[in-house]
């Protein structure tokens, strides 16, 4: 037995020894020492600045793909608007937990951050943050997740009511066919979840089966994807974007190059979450259901609502107080923007009806991660819509990510940078179309900004 | 199928009339004592015949020709003996016992003359892993385990036993590494014959071949291939074995191989069970209960709907050592298995509850294998596999479910169902495959001399796929496709042996076919203007070639320099080419396979043996080198809404670290191994490197084994073992800068995990009796991030053997 005691102890050696070689290039890996938070966020000034918090998606395996991680750094707004500063989410950020890019949203005053995870084993989980300031994020409230409603993947917005609520949703499809086998409808299931932000806790929860007409259906048109919920100016009700696909009705196979309808929003009461209905615009084509930032907003007693791949470029519609859309309002963004092929990929009105847009077009140059992105001041009421000039664009500096825009009275901030280049905050005055470049955006290979909050 | 079993039966009879009978040679080797000797060299002198004994101490020669010869047996410590023997027309069967002496003279000049199979195998110059099952096959361990325990292979499981598995090879790992059966692809033989079913007593040894595969497992095995060879002696057998233990896993089987020695006609058959209910616990971020409002609370669960059986087993009846084949088969493969799915590839919050897979296959088999074929030196190498498996996915659950096992309530706290009417996000499903598979593979080699081996290796793979579900419309059903692939590939190989067996080479080239065709039922119209449905067919024939070698080259004696080298590819497969129907992917015909340059450089030190220390080193140190990468590009605002996605080539990708191994051990009581693996992992795209997150890049394992003899009865055997296994910690995402927080949500954290396990052999040696604990300290383990593997775990098996009847 001694032998053996002999032995273990030879074994434990290489084993340590293993290890040794371990820690030694563990060392080799880290070559940069952690250095401590440069930002100190206490400011002596009596008036608290409100705080922009930065969001960066890192790099997965494709540049641009934002999967490796959604990075948040919060800075005050004074220094979002020192283009001195110099802000690294990348190295010193705090990632958000979502295993793809994270879905975030703020409260209006920029002092929580609210992300529902997005996909993974805690998709749908909803945590609350209170910010303050640099790579600190204190997550408050306890967990809730709406994975049971709207699945792990979930399409969520925060609603314009004081920072109350948010609203996810979901939609189900199913063909259906006669006694002879033959093609009649999809079934579209909508489920409709909404979240009590505050007090973390699920408010209401309800499904419904939402048909379009006998004739769309019979043409084998149906509600494919729904997203970004808004209330109307009476609280009363609440708008859901649609996206419509197509089954050819002698096969019950998707269809592709057909006919794109009128754009559609699904109405539901509020808060009650029942009788839905389905409005549809004459004046735009295309999806209203957006992709990642809020994609409609209340103004002035009536809901803006963008759409997206319609034929003749994208529309801003309107959906006045009756809850129908005013086919009377035509804002075309070719037209407006004298560009085709017009796509708003996000875009956020001021309190004053003018607003900034992201968009690309038909001429936009084939970036690394698709079309390049530009931005444009829009007026709602004059339905006029400026190339912003003063922004600089790279071919690589693309906005189909873009979540987050912050207004502060009639300024709107947002974040500017290529894939892989360093860019900056840039805060446009509304009012005047003045634009002031803001801190610096430290970027890393692969990644891209993608707003601010 | 009665017929054809009839007509095979009958040539069997005709070809068995007057063959010329080789002789078998066996014996048991033992000390004074009366205890089994294992590993003791026996060899037919003046012939290349040898073996090594068991660890019953027995040894058996097949195919020894006519003739005189000494047998010689020795084993170090011990002293060399040697006993004449006749094979004759009248003696073709020879027994011969021997019990050898300890040696009191020099040690060090005892030497064992030849090398056992493993140790050939690792010599060639190949960077392979010989895995012997012997000892395994009596423990409670099964292949899975033997095979994560290898120098250089990662095995990531979703969850215990039955649960996917994921196979890594110096870090390339999914369609990249191929998996065979007797060089049979294992995607033939389905998912109820799988490593998670075939219990290693089935299993005569394991051969993993890392980036460099040689010709006679010839596939498109981008990053190397892992060989099962099943038991394949000709010796008549009989052994069973049963356990049981935690979460009610239940594992048996049966091997049984019966030879009339006058005929040579051989019947053989394997069977085997195993059960789990898996129900082990779980806890963590995802394991909570919702209450009123979405309120949650953190519990220990049991998981509750992750039970698994499969059954199967394997028959053949045929001739063996006879005159015209050494091994002659006809056979039939039946398989079935059963598996609950508890979760996706996440442990969420909402855990499935009866959505579960099934799969069974049945398939007919032909072996054919003989060595010297008409003339000396010409082998020849048959193993084919036809017949047909099914897969069915079944999930018509609506009701949400609690990690309780119970129905979950939602915010009002009322029983609720999904919006998507099913476990799993996508709907209801009964999702069936039928697929016919074939394969065969054909290898025949020719030694010109002992200097020049020519051999040459084909294999043909084909599978047709038709989809089906009952709970879609006649319809959805009619316009579904189906996918058929067939592989063809072929190569040939030059063996080079000089100086004095000192350098060793082979010299290879592959060519690869593969043809793929999709039918797409669809709507035209004819010229009566009436519709009517047509297949539409799409097809694409590939041709693409590889190369390489592999050299060993023995410095001084028990020193040997290994190289190898290869340009493999994996060609893509039919998801890559012609998407998913039903999917937004479509067909990509011009995809290019995906390619690699793979070089390994390696030493191998001993086996020395010095005094009754007995020990050997190996390392290699390894690139890979890969190109074209296939994958699905980036979501953007213009294919958002498209159904036009499809598979491309996008960028490259490199994998170099080291593997080392260390075996050593002491007087045959007590054995000691530890291998250490490391690789960094990277992928380009566009310029930009990234390490590939998700990879885990580090691990060793140990294992310590001591031998009692007659410790409670005498001729009785103890056997105790000890196994550690450690990967380092491991991120789900990207490196991040070094200075972020919040990184620890995607850390898979480092596992250390102990097994313990005794085995006893009764003095017969018929009955081995074996107690194992796994995961001694019930640490919670992941390969996966969040996905919790078994916690601590007791199990005892039963094992009975005879060899002779």
């Amino acid at each position: 037995m001694k032998r053996t005691f002999l032995n273990l102890k030879t074994f434990a050696a290489i084993i340590f020894t293993a290890g040794l070689m371990t820690a030694c290039s563990n060392e080799d890996d880290t070559v940069v020492t952690p250095e401590p938070d440069t930002e100190e966020p206490e400011t002596e000034e009596p008036v608290e600045p409100r705080w922009i918090t930065v969001a960066a998606a890192k790099m997965g395996e494709d540049p641009g793909d934002g999967n490796g991680g959604t990075l948040i750094y919060s800075v005050t707004s004074e220094d979002a608007k020192n283009p001195t500063v110099s802000i690294e989410p990348f190295e010193n950020g705090f990632i958000a937990p979502s295993n793809r890019t994270a879905r975030l949203q703020s409260s209006e005053d920029g002092k929580t951050i609210f992300n529902i995870s997005y996909a993974g084993d805690t998709g749908g989980n909803y945590t609350k943050y209170t910010v303050e300031g640099g790579q600190t994020f204190t997550p408050s409230g306890s967990e809730v997740s709406i994975a049971p409603y709207v699945g792990t993947a979930p399409r969520w917005i925060k609603l314009f009511d004081g920072d109350q609520t948010g609203a996810a949703v979901y939609v189900n499809n199913e063909n259906e066919f006669d006694e002879n086998d033959a093609y009649t409808r999809t079934e579209a299931t909508i489920g409709v979840v909404t979240l009590d932000l505050v007090n973390s806790s699920i408010k209401e929860f309800q499904e419904h089966s939402v048909p379009l007409s006998a004739e769309e259906e019979a043409a084998g048109y149906y509600i494919s994807r729904i997203d970004m919920p808004t209330l109307n100016a009476a609280g009363d009700k609440l708008y859901i974007g649609a996206r419509l696909n197509k089954v050819d009705p002698a096969t019950a196979e998707s269809d592709s190059d057909f006919e794109i309808l009128g754009s559609k929003t699904i109405i539901l009461d509020y808060p009650s979450l029942l009788n839905p209905s389905v409005i549809t615009s004459t004046v735009g084509h295309g999806n209203t259901n957006g992709y990642r930032s809020i994609n409609s907003f209340e103004y002035n007693g009536s809901v803006y609502q963008a759409n997206q791949s319609d034929p003749e470029g994208s529309y801003i519609l309107k959906i006045d107080s009756d809850n129908e859309y005013d086919d009377t309002y035509d804002f075309n963004l070719d037209d407006a923007l004298g560009v085709e092929g017009a796509y708003i990929l996000a875009w956020r009105p001021a309190a004053n009806g003018k607003a900034v847009l992201a968009y690309r077009h038909d001429g936009s140059a084939e970036g690394v991660a698709g079309p390049q992105g530009f931005f444009a001041l829009v007026d709602l009421n004059a339905k006029t819509a400026v190339k912003i000039e003063d922004i600089p664009y790279d071919p690589d500096f693309y906005l189909f990510q873009y979540q987050g825009f912050v207004v502060e009275g009639t300024e709107i901030y947002l974040t500017q940078g290529a894939v892989g280049q360093n860019g900056n905050i840039y805060v446009v005055e509304t009012e005047t179309g003045a634009v002031t470049k803001g801190a610096e955006l430290v970027n890393v290979a692969g990644s891209h900004f993608i707003g601010v909050f | 199928m009665k017929k054809f079993f009839t007509a095979v039966l009958f040539f069997m009879y005709i070809f068995v009339q007057g063959q010329q009978i080789l002789g078998t040679v066996s014996g048991t080797v033992q000390d004074t004592s009366g205890d089994p000797l294992p590993f003791a060299s026996v060899l037919v002198e003046r012939s290349k015949l040898g073996v090594l004994t068991d660890e019953n101490g027995f040894y058996s020669i097949n195919k020894v020709p006519k003739g005189k010869y000494n047998l010689v047996v020795s084993f170090v410590g011990y002293g060399t003996r040697s006993v004449p023997f006749e094979i004759s027309d009248r003696n073709s069967r020879v027994s011969l016992n021997f019990t050898l002496q300890e040696s009191t003279e020099n040690l060090d000049e005892v030497t064992i003359n030849g090398k056992s199979k493993e140790t050939k195998l690792e010599t060639k110059g190949f960077a392979v892993s010989a895995i012997k099952t012997e000892e395994a096959s009596l423990r409670n361990i099964q292949t899975n385990e033997l095979l994560n325990t290898t120098v250089g292979v990662k095995i990531r499981q979703n969850g215990g036993l039955g649960s996917d598995v994921t196979y890594s090879l110096n870090g390339l790992s999914g369609n990249s590494v191929r998996i065979f059966i007797d060089g049979i692809p294992i995607s033939t033989y389905g998912n109820s014959f799988n490593l998670n079913s075939i219990p290693p007593s089935m299993i005569k040894n394991i051969e993993v071949y890392k980036g460099v595969v040689p010709g006679y497992l010839a596939d498109d095995a981008l990053g190397g291939a892992i060989n099962i060879v099943l038991h394949n002696d000709a010796k008549t057998n009989f052994n069973a074995s049963v356990s049981y233990g935690s979460f009610n896993t239940v594992q048996a089987s049966v091997n049984g191989l019966y030879r009339f020695d006058k005929s040579g006609l051989t019947v053989k058959a394997s069977l085997f069970h195993n059960y789990s209910d898996n129900d082990y616990k779980v806890s963590g971020r995802s394991v909570v209960v919702t209450g009123l409002g979405g309120v949650q609370t953190p519990i220990t669960a049991r998981r509750f709907n992750d039970a698994y059986r499969s059954t199967g087993g394997k028959a053949e009846i045929g001739y063996t050592d006879v005159k015209w084949a050494d091994q002659f088969f006809v056979g039939i493969t039946g398989s079935d298995d059963y598996k609950e799915v508890q979760h996706g590839a996440f442990m969420t919050i909402t855990p499935y509850k009866d959505r579960f897979l099934e799969s069974d296959a049945l398939l007919g088999s032909l072996t054919y294998q003989k060595k010297d074929l008409f003339t000396k030196g010409l082998d020849v190498n048959v193993n084919g596999l036809y017949g047909k498996r099914n897969r069915v996915v079944n999930d018509t659950v609506s009701w949400a479910y609690s990690w309780t096992g119970e129905r979950a309530i939602d915010f009002r706290g009322d029983e609720y169902q999904y919006t998507w009417r099913s476990q799993q996000e996508g709907g209801p499903t009964l999702a069936k495959i039928k697929r016919n598979v074939a394969s065969i593979r054909t290898g025949v080699s020719y030694a010109i001399n002992n200097h020049h081996k020519i051999s040459a290796n084909h294999v043909y793979s084909g599978i047709d796929r038709e989809d089906s579900d009952p709970l879609q419309s006649v319809l959805e059903n009619t316009f579904l496709g189906t996918r058929d692939l067939k592989k063809n590939i072929y190569s040939l190989t030059y063996e080079l042996t000089a100086f004095d067996e000192k350098l060793k080479t082979s010299l290879f080239g592959k060519h690869y076919q593969q043809k793929t065709t999709s039918v797409d039922p669809a709507i035209e119209t004819d010229e009566n203007g009436n519709d009517v449905i047509v297949d539409e067919i799409v097809s694409s024939n590939k041709n693409y070639d590889g190369y390489g070698f592999a050299a060993s080259y023995e410095i001084v004696p028990n020193i040997t320099l290994l190289a190898s080298a290869e340009k493999a590819i994996r060609l893509p497969d039919e998801t890559e080419i012609f998407g998913n129907d039903g999917d937004n992917v479509v067909a990509n015909s011009s995809i290019d396979p995906e390619s690699s340059e793979n070089f390994n450089l390696g030493f191998r030190f001993g086996n020395f043996n010095i005094k009754k220390h007995d020990f050997t080193i190996s390392t290699n140190v390894f690139t890979r080198n890969i190109k074209d990468r296939i994958g699905l590009p980036i979501e953007t605002s213009l294919n958002v809404d498209d159904e036009l996605i499809v598979y491309v080539n996008q960028g490259s990708g490199t994998s170099k670290g080291f593997d080392a191994q260390l075996n050593y051990s002491y007087d045959n009581n007590f054995g000691l191994n530890f291998n250490i693996s490391r690789y960094d992992l990277k992928i380009e795209n566009q310029g930009i490197e990234i390490d590939v997150p998700n990879t885990p890049f580090f691990t060793m394992n140990g294992g310590l084994r001591y031998s009692f003899k007659d410790l409670i009865q005498k001729k009785s055997r103890l056997n105790a073992f000890y196994n550690l296994y450690f990967t380092d910690e491991f991120s789900f995402l990207t490196a991040q800068g070094s200075n972020t927080v919040g990184n620890e949500f995607f850390s898979v954290p480092q596992q250390i995990s102990q097994d313990f396990g005794l085995s006893y052999a009764f003095p017969n040696n018929r009955f081995i009796v074996s107690f194992d604990i796994k995961n001694i300290f019930d640490e919670p383990v992941y390969d996966n991030l969040s996905v919790q593997k078994p916690g601590r775990a007791f199990y005892l098996k039963l094992n009975y053997a005879i060899n002779k009847f």
